[in-house]
């Protein structure tokens, strides 16, 4: 080591990262099919993506991709109500769903030897679903959905945010306007009708990308799921969802102050930005890490380590494709600061940002950390099931899940210059300030 | 019924490969530094963990949180350079460094792409050898965990957990209190409190070094002995290992204690009480029967309280196995109107654990289950030396993770039956974060009262 502190100055990131080997196949009936043999470990990890989501969802109905999401685990023709759970956890698996606003994903990760098990129950499913729905299924999902929502959001400090940035970022209308976990009204409001109807919509074998990555042969697993899957027939008719014109900005500044059964103030910015798959997104992630990616990132350092006026800030991406995306951040006030002094603070460095390139060094520590997380995750083989998956359905590029970290360490200085100015401008900023309510009493009527 | 017909046939599973936890071995250096290096093959990165014995559990009551606020304070800044030096230091090398403390012990560890293992474990070293602890930098850290105590004051769950934890456990106990201090002992952690504190740590022949990774043209050995081979022991330090961590339970701990958070949607609910140490015979019998009970997705407590009821989205049980017994709880968030009803149902779960025996699909799918997810828990290099620091830390042998899965195929109902004496209903705490008004008459009518009520503030 060197006395002058520039240890790992000469370490340039390695070149040489190892690669995904897949292959993809689509069967007849329109189904995409990846397969990714990793022999590490014991495992395969499934990974079925459907094109839809809650951006698909229509007005008064927020909120049923993701109802519907828990449906798939109520049972189908061969597959009893809470069962698919037990079989797959009883099998040494583990499995679950997600929804979000551009699509649906159902995973499970099962002993190698279980691959079969795991491809029928996710075929019975699609197949059968419609065999098993009921009143019933209905009105306790809408309830476990509903506590869902109280657990993860309406009795969480701050727990709202989400879903106010989002309505400000995005305008009335637009798809990214509403989150997914929709609201207790539409959520309320759904009948059985309503969920046949979005599933034989939307869940078909030609609107999905089914991927397998663990200990697998490829032939075999190519030739389970086309026993699985083959015979169940395409809809041939799914819509194909339109990206609305989003304006590239939000048009004019805005500003909400929420009062809140909270600690201590926290203002939340947003920012519309170029859709997810772009450079300019590549290059806004790079900022993101430059600017609150660890302790030697800029906002952590002035605002936090420094001035010591934040308790803590952050700054991530929402990586969406459907004309635009977000960029959102947030920094917590310490009780002694000054809300309106740490607000200018922390626009002032993203300021800083569009007008000066950051620095060789500053890139350099960004690219290493970015590669060393990318590393990390593609060691994973769900991980690399879901990235596959989501390439191929928001892209129609599984290729991406080897070229995205390339795209990263390419992306340069004047990069970031180009994609921070486009982002960070007054007109394109919502803020929302979280302040601790000060008449307690108020919260029972609130309530 | 409908769709293809070859849906109606459930395949059966193919033949089992066989797993084994990643080899590891062991080796002392001349200055009685042990190492371990466990081969993970093919994966880029690597990980290490410097383990030195003394964490939370044994450090004085009055400076509750010194032992964490040290492991925080270890990467602020060092002899060689100040903290954002040293930070980007590592973050150039893509590795993120860090230092955290547990009950049992201060963890020095880092991930680091596997070409600059080198330069990265000479940061790790600097931080435990030369750490500078600046005194600015103290008393920001001591700042920021007060503002963290404010905020998980007012989350709910976090609320709820410190309450359970802080009524089940003796004042004595160092598991009544936060791990990282409290409001009243973290202002009295000043430099010299944490000097000692880290200096009491620095004695190789107590410590343990573990590499995982791909192990491939790599003498793990020797690039342990060539960074770490020139450690000496700190005059005066060392000597004998910690006394263990007292843990007895409070007296009067079977008690209803209520939270006020006037306006809660819902409720946030612990059940427990003190519970078992790591090792004692029956441990596999006892995580078969908490899978059982509230580990599985489908375990009797979502079965009865989220697919039956609706009552919540989540509801788990478990015991938080340490080195001295650790806590057993049941955690759930419910909605408020239906909390009473809600811990009777669980209550009454636990009590029938005794009398209803696992039915042989329950065994089988608790056992399964713990069985075959095993694997997935050490893909990564990380986890394959959290792994191996559970053992040093346990003083468990070195073939415990390699007997795991035979030793959890060999559970019985029987034996899930007599483990259920370690899960005591009746003298169980009952812990509730939510709107007071709201839910006490209902706990009283359903006999789960007195209640006792904290105010909100």
């Amino acid at each position: 080591m060197s006395e002058d502190g520039t240890i790992g100055a000469m370490v340039a990131p390695d070149p040489t990262h190892p690669r995904i080997d897949f292959t993809e196949r689509r069967l007849a009936n329109g189904l995409r099919v990846i397969v990714a043999p990793d022999h590490l470990v014991p495992v395969v990890a499934l990974n079925l993506w459907y094109d839809v989501g809650s951006k698909h969802e229509a007005p008064g109905r927020t909120g049923f991709a993701h109802l519907f999401e828990h449906f798939m685990f109520q049972g189908s023709a061969h597959v009893a109500k809470a069962e698919h759970m037990s079989i797959v956890q009883g099998s040494g698996g583990v499995c679950n769903a997600t929804t979000w606003f551009d699509r649906t994903n159902y995973f499970e990760t099962l002993p190698s030897n279980q691959l079969e098990l795991g491809l029928w129950l996710e075929a019975d499913r699609l197949a059968t679903l419609m065999d098993a729905l009921s009143q019933e299924n209905l009105d306790n999902q809408r309830e476990v959905v509903k506590n869902e929502k109280r657990q993860s959001y309406d009795n969480q400090p701050y727990g709202s945010f989400y879903e106010k940035l989002m309505a400000a970022v995005f305008p009335p209308g637009h798809p990214y306007h509403h989150t997914p976990i929709g609201s207790m009204a539409d959520l309320d409001a759904a009948s059985l009708a309503d969920v046949t109807a979005f599933f034989r919509t939307y869940y078909a074998p030609d609107n999905a990308v089914l991927t397998i990555v663990g200990d697998v042969e490829e032939e075999a697993a190519f030739a389970a799921v086309e026993r699985w899957f083959g015979p169940i027939p395409a809809s041939g008719s799914v819509p194909r969802f339109a990206a609305p014109v989003t304006p590239p900005h939000i048009g004019a500044g805005s500003r909400e102050t929420v009062p809140d059964n909270v600690p201590l103030v926290r203002i939340h910015f947003g920012w519309r930005t170029v859709p997810f798959g772009t450079p300019a997104f590549d290059a806004l992630e790079v900022a993101t890490q430059i600017l609150a990616g660890g302790q030697g990132s800029r906002l952590y350092r002035h605002l936090v380590r420094e001035r010591q006026i934040a308790q803590d800030v952050t700054l991530f991406s929402m990586p969406l494709v459907a004309g635009g995306a977000m960029l959102a951040g947030w920094a917590t006030v310490r009780p002694e600061a000054d809300p309106a002094e740490v607000e200018a603070a922390f626009l002032a460095e993203l300021e800083q940002v569009t007008r000066e390139p950051v620095t060789a060094d500053e890139l350099l520590r960004a690219h290493a950390l970015i590669e060393s997380s990318e590393l990390s995750a593609l060691g994973r083989v769900e991980e690399v099931a879901d990235r596959l998956g989501m390439y191929a359905t928001l892209f129609d590029r599984p290729e991406l899940v080897n070229e995205q970290l390339g795209r990263y360490l390419a992306v340069g200085a004047d990069d970031v210059l180009a994609a921070s100015a486009a982002t960070f401008r007054d007109d394109n900023l919502a803020i929302i300030t979280f302040v601790p309510r000060e008449d307690d009493s108020a919260q029972a009527d609130a309530a | 019924m409908s769709g293809p017909a070859i849906l109606a046939h459930r395949p059966s599973a193919g033949p089992p490969r066989p797993y084994h936890f990643p080899g590891f071995r062991r080796a002392r250096l001349d200055n009685g530094l042990t190492v371990i290096a466990a081969d993970v093959p093919g994966r880029p990165l690597m990980a290490a963990a410097l383990l030195l014995p003394g964490g939370a559990g044994h450090e004085p009551a009055r400076l509750a949180g010194v032992s964490s606020l040290a492991a925080r304070a270890l990467s602020e800044g060092t002899r060689r350079r100040d903290a954002v030096a040293f930070i980007e230091a590592s973050e150039r090398l893509g590795a993120s460094v860090g230092a955290s403390c547990d009950w049992e012990m201060l963890s020095l560890s880092l991930t680091v792409p596997r070409g600059r293992l080198e330069p990265a474990l000479e940061l790790l070293d600097e931080m435990l050898r030369e750490p500078a602890f600046p005194a600015h930098e103290i008393e920001r850290l001591r700042e920021q965990r007060l503002n963290e105590l404010l905020q998980a004051a007012a989350q709910p769950g976090r609320r709820a957990e410190r309450t359970f934890l802080a009524h089940i456990y003796a004042p004595s106990s160092p598991y009544a209190r936060p791990m990282g201090g409290d409001e009243e002992t973290v202002p009295r952690l000043e430099r010299a409190e944490l000097v000692a504190r880290h200096e009491a740590h620095l004695e190789p022949a107590q410590a343990t070094l573990i590499l995982a990774g791909d192990m491939e043209g790599l003498d793990a050995v020797a690039v342990a002995q060539a960074r770490f081979g020139g450690w000496r022991p700190t005059p005066g330090v060392g000597g004998a290992a910690p006394t263990p961590v007292p843990a007895e339970p409070a007296a009067g701990a079977h008690a209803t204690v209520v939270v006020d958070r006037p306006g809660s949607p819902q409720s946030e609910v612990r059940i427990g009480h003190v519970g078992l140490r790591r090792r004692i015979p029956d441990y596999h019998a006892t995580i078969v029967l908490t899978t059982m009970l509230g580990g599985l997705f489908n375990s009797r407590l979502q079965r009865l309280l989220r697919e039956e009821k609706g009552y919540t989205y989540h509801i788990s049980a478990g015991f938080d196995f340490r080195r001295s017994p650790g806590p057993f709880g049941v955690r759930t968030a419910v909605q408020t109107e239906v909390t009473a009803p809600a811990v009777s149902e669980a209550l009454g779960v636990l009590r029938r654990l005794t009398t209803d025996a696992p039915t042989p699909a329950e065994l089988s799918e608790a056992r399964e289950f713990l069985i075959g997810v095993f694997p997935l828990r050490f893909e990564s290099p990380e986890q394959v030396a959290g792994a191996i620091a559970g053992l040093v830390t346990q003083e468990l042998p070195d073939d415990e993770l390699d007997r795991y899965r035979p030793a959890v195929a060999a559970v019985t109902a029987a034996d899930v039956v007599a483990a259920s004496s370690h899960i005591q209903p009746d003298a169980a705490a009952i812990v509730l974060v939510g709107d007071a008004e709201r839910i006490v008459p209902g706990l009283d009518a359903a006999g789960l009262g007195p209640v006792q009520v904290v105010p909100a503030a």
